[in-house]
């Protein structure tokens, strides 16, 4: 699964590119706000919808592109994410968790904004949505293409997805 | 020594950035939270702040609309606006509106200690 050659000509870069800003700021975000170094891996061929046990962060991108950058945890790893952010032990999904990811899912959208957007005019970010569940299906934007970059960390793997189109 | 005055939505990131204050060794007496302008002002109208975090897109009355009436109200502290990339046009009319300086999200305690130990 790919970015759409309308995506990748309008930003002037290829796919690899945007995916590798994906990837820098994933990285840079886990490392400086949730100490925690990353691995990242290719990105998937395919994309994924369905999720068990897992907690899903999500901004969305309006306005000259429209698109949504979203991040999904399987819950240990969402709980970890937490408890690092906060400097304290949290042990159940609830508040903290959903604003944890939230914020992460924020940080991430601004930084793509800013790549396709300089100085952001034309582009608003949603706020954040998070959703959990023992098992739940993400559909959206059907008709756009999406790169989907796994991350992991000490044996735990999580996704972030950018889904983009270009609007006329 | 100063109080801090921490206004963001979510309380999550008020406990990161009011985590981050004590992590930077800046000397701080108490910090203080709100979850939006309304209750920011109800903050300063009963305590005594030298320096405001505030973040941007809140509820009730967001960062710009707090930062312009805390300024009419008179009130000269240092106002920095937390920010995430991409939302310099944003920033600008808060730069406007009077906020001293901002902070980009993601950021670590050296750089709060850098941006803030002159202001407090």
């Amino acid at each position: 699964m790919t970015l759409n050659l309308a995506v990748s000509e309008s930003v002037h870069m290829q796919e690899e590119d945007l995916a590798g800003y994906v990837i820098h700021a994933t990285k840079e975000v886990f490392n400086t706000m949730v100490m925690l170094d990353l691995e990242d891996s290719y990105p998937l061929r395919e994309p994924v919808t369905t999720f068990h046990c897992s907690v899903t962060g999500m901004v969305g991108l309006a306005g000259t592109y429209t698109g949504i950058l979203s991040i999904h945890c399987p819950r240990s790893f969402a709980l970890r994410i937490t408890s690092n952010m906060l400097g304290m032990e949290v042990d159940e999904v609830g508040e903290d968790v959903n604003d944890a990811l939230g914020e992460i899912a924020n940080m991430l959208g601004g930084y793509v904004k800013q790549i396709l957007s300089k100085g952001g005019l034309d582009i608003n970010l949603s706020i954040p949505t998070v959703i959990s569940g023992e098992e739940y299906t993400v559909n959206s934007m059907s008709d756009s293409n999406c790169v989907i970059i796994p991350f992991t960390n000490e044996g735990e793997r999580f996704l972030v997805g950018l889904k983009l189109r270009k609007e006329m | 020594m100063a109080n801090v005055l921490i206004v963001d939505d979510s309380s999550t990131m008020r406990k990161i950035i009011s985590r981050s204050l004590r992590q930077a060794g800046l000397v701080l007496d108490d910090i203080y939270e709100a979850g939006d302008g309304i209750e920011g002002l109800n903050v300063l109208g009963e305590k005594t702040v030298g320096l405001i975090l505030s973040d941007i897109n809140m509820p009730n009355m967001d960062g710009l609309e707090f930062i312009k009436q805390v300024r009419a109200s008179g009130k000269t502290m240092p106002i920095v606006m937390i920010t995430t990339e991409g939302g310099e046009d944003v920033l600008k009319e808060a730069m406007t509106n009077g906020a001293s300086d901002s902070i980009k999200k993601p950021f670590t305690p050296e750089q709060l200690n850098e941006k803030l130990g002159g202001m407090l």
